[in-house]
């Protein structure tokens, strides 16, 4: 390599390096408050992410957004009934079990109604580090709306997110064996 | 001992440019050989900063963290890297006329074994790194991982992966034909795309909707439309468009030798861009030859819709040339190589060659641009008057006003004969002014080092010197 192709490569390098650095910390910067506030932030978003996408299906209402106390009514008052109530499980909300991973545990629960799954929930998402928090945050939302769509846990990964996909499906079949569903 | 056939030294006329032609083209194509290679260089750097832009640092916290963030690191730099030799193996014309595909290719070759390494980091480090978080075990671990979607298929990957390095280290290399060892290292494809699936699903890194996503695919799908265009689509392209066929196979000095020369027709060669001191990678279609792949210089500027070169039987493939007959068509790869003019740096020129390397010095000196007295055409021959395609390049050199100096004789210990150095006669003898020179050598691998060697000693810079190797 000549000299001048040198120093081309290391101003080129050193500046694509900064420019990494600088990213990288306002990345882990607000990811710090995002861990902070938890399960949360996850559930919210799922709620506005399926209210466009579930045909139909959810009024949104808001309310399940608090993670940590597992509320016992239904959610949702019209939630979807053409999903053939073939399933013999009864109404409620069932906690699945713990799924521990290397990011962090992972727990779910879920809403049936009508016989049918009318909601997920996330009580606990991986919060090792910022990094596995938002990439929880961002698959937990997809991977509802697709339980839902689906009405079972055989939906595919969220790219990116193979460790957070595998333990919240593994929960949600928890959660849906204890509900007999 | 060494015979002037033709002294063309008197000739020479003082030149009032100040920058020649070549001195600016050279500084040009200099500027893109030192762009590309940094490029190369920036792209690792982007790489490792994907990485730090996506708060990888603050991960590293205790053991476990270090070791995956190295093996993250490894994974990102190997994939870079394998894109880069990918690229530099497409016969892309941006690198083909700044480098040459004889040097992209050296660099290609460097490349490999330090990728292998560092794919192997990027496993060990990353299955120890989980180990550790999980405090699972190494076999535990393993066995989780291989559950994981997509992680068998990376796998998969690496190992064809390790076949096609391991089958190109020379020692192994040496063992198999041509073809089988490029029909192994085409594997190589199948490896990259084997392990991409588990960059985009495990690497958080890569997770949807992240720009490093973004990134990280398009160098993928530029890479593999580089070696799509170039690799495979424009030889296609050009063997159908340009129709070639065998014209006429001659014999070139006694038939005993087995050189011939085969001169080549087809349908708007001037648009192939050819000029002399190139090469192409020819392939016969008959039955028994099709699949052998030949890489030939030109022995013979390209004009009129014709081309020739001229082989000798050398290698397991090219017996069977001398029995090629008129009419049968040709595939054609190319044109390759910076061995023409696109490298000249200076106006005066010294042509050196050996054996049959004389072919594409023989189509360089028909094409190169020079005045009366700035050529100077070296040969190591049978004898004095007698050499393959010696007839030729002293019509030409007596045409175009160059000098033709003929060294025969056994070998010696350096690049001349022996009785030329006991008499102490050297390059700078031959050609008084080789210092302001492009000197351009092509021979056996052994002795074309020793001219390159004798050059540098001189004090040719690198840029004056031109070699390409041929054999793979």
């Amino acid at each position: 390599m000549r000299a001048r192709a040198f120093v081309i490569a290391s101003a080129a390098s050193a500046a694509a390096l900064l420019a990494g650095w600088q990213l990288g910390n306002a990345v882990t910067g607000p990811a710090a408050t995002v861990a902070s506030s938890g399960g949360t932030s996850t559930t919210g978003s799922g709620t506005d992410a399926s209210a466009g996408t579930s045909s139909g299906s959810t009024t949104s209402g808001g309310t399940t957004g608090a993670s940590s106390t597992p509320s016992t009514d239904t959610t949702d008052s019209g939630s979807t009934t053409d999903q053939a109530a073939a399933s013999g499980a009864a109404d409620g909300t069932y906690a699945g079990a713990t799924i521990g991973t290397r990011f962090g545990d992972v727990r779910v629960q879920v809403t049936i109604s009508g016989g049918a799954i009318s909601d997920v929930t996330a009580l606990q998402l991986t919060d090792h580090d910022g990094r596995s928090v938002s990439i929880s945050n961002r698959a937990a939302p997809i991977l509802r709306d697709e339980v839902l769509q689906a009405q079972s846990t055989s939906v595919s990964f969220v790219g990116g997110a193979t460790y957070t996909s595998a333990a919240y499906l593994q929960s949600l079949q928890a959660a849906l064996d204890a509900a007999g569903f | 001992m060494a015979f002037l056939l033709h002294d063309a030294r008197d000739l020479e006329r003082r030149s009032y440019e100040i920058v020649t032609p070549e001195r600016r083209r050279a500084a040009r194509r200099l500027w893109r050989v030192d762009l590309l290679q940094a490029a190369a260089v920036a792209t690792v750097a982007i790489a490792v900063a994907l990485f730090l832009a996506d708060g990888g640092v603050a991960g590293i916290t205790d053991l476990a963290g270090a070791l995956t963030a190295s093996g993250i690191v490894a994974g990102l730099i190997a994939t870079d890297l394998v894109l880069v030799m990918l690229v530099l193996a497409a016969r892309v014309p941006l690198i083909e006329r700044a480098v040459g595909q004889d040097a992209a290719m050296g660099l290609h070759r460097k490349l490999g074994k330090p990728v292998l390494y560092l794919l192997l980091a990027h496993t060990v480090f990353l299955v120890a790194g989980y180990a550790v978080a999980d405090g699972s075990g190494l076999v535990g671990e393993i066995v989780s991982l291989w559950n994981t979607p997509d992680i068998p298929l990376a796998v998969l990957g690496l190992g064809l992966f390790i076949a096609v390095v391991v089958t190109s280290l020379v020692a192994v290399r040496r063992r198999f034909r041509y073809e089988v060892w490029h029909g192994i290292h085409l594997l190589v494809y199948g490896a990259v795309l084997a392990a991409l699936p588990h960059q985009f699903s495990l690497g958080g890194l890569f997770a949807e909707g992240t720009w490093q996503r973004w990134y990280w695919l398009l160098l993928t799908i530029a890479a593999f439309a580089a070696v799509v265009v170039y690799r495979f689509g424009m030889p296609v392209y050009r063997s159908l468009r340009h129709r070639l066929v065998v014209e006429a196979v001659e014999p070139v000095g006694p038939i005993a030798d087995g050189v011939v020369s085969i001169r080549l027709r087809g349908d708007d060669l001037e648009r192939l861009g050819a000029t002399g001191g190139q090469f192409f990678v020819w392939r016969f279609l008959t039955r028994g030859q099709w699949w052998q792949a030949h890489p030939y210089s030109l022995s013979a500027a390209p004009r009129g819709g014709s081309l020739r070169i001229t082989v000798r039987a050398l290698g397991r493939g090219s017996a069977g040339l001398a029995s090629i007959r008129p009419g049968t068509r040709v595939a054609l790869e190319g044109p390759y190589g910076i061995f023409s003019e696109a490298s000249r740096s200076r106006s005066r020129l010294v042509l050196v060659a050996a054996g049959i390397g004389v072919t594409p010095i023989r189509s360089l000196l028909e094409s190169a641009r020079f005045r009366p007295g700035e050529a100077t055409v070296l040969l190591r021959t049978r004898s004095a008057d007698e050499g393959w395609l010696l007839h030729e390049i002293g019509e030409l050199c007596r045409a175009r006003g160059a000098t033709l100096i003929t060294i025969p004789g056994a070998r010696g210990a350096g690049w001349l004969s022996a009785d030329a150095e006991r008499q102490g006669l050297s390059l700078v003898q031959f050609a008084p002014a080789v210092v302001d020179s492009d000197v351009y050598v092509c021979g056996p691998l052994g002795w074309s080092e020793a001219v390159v060697a004798e050059a540098r000693a001189a004090g040719l810079r690198p840029e004056q010197i031109h070699h390409e190797r041929f054999d793979w």
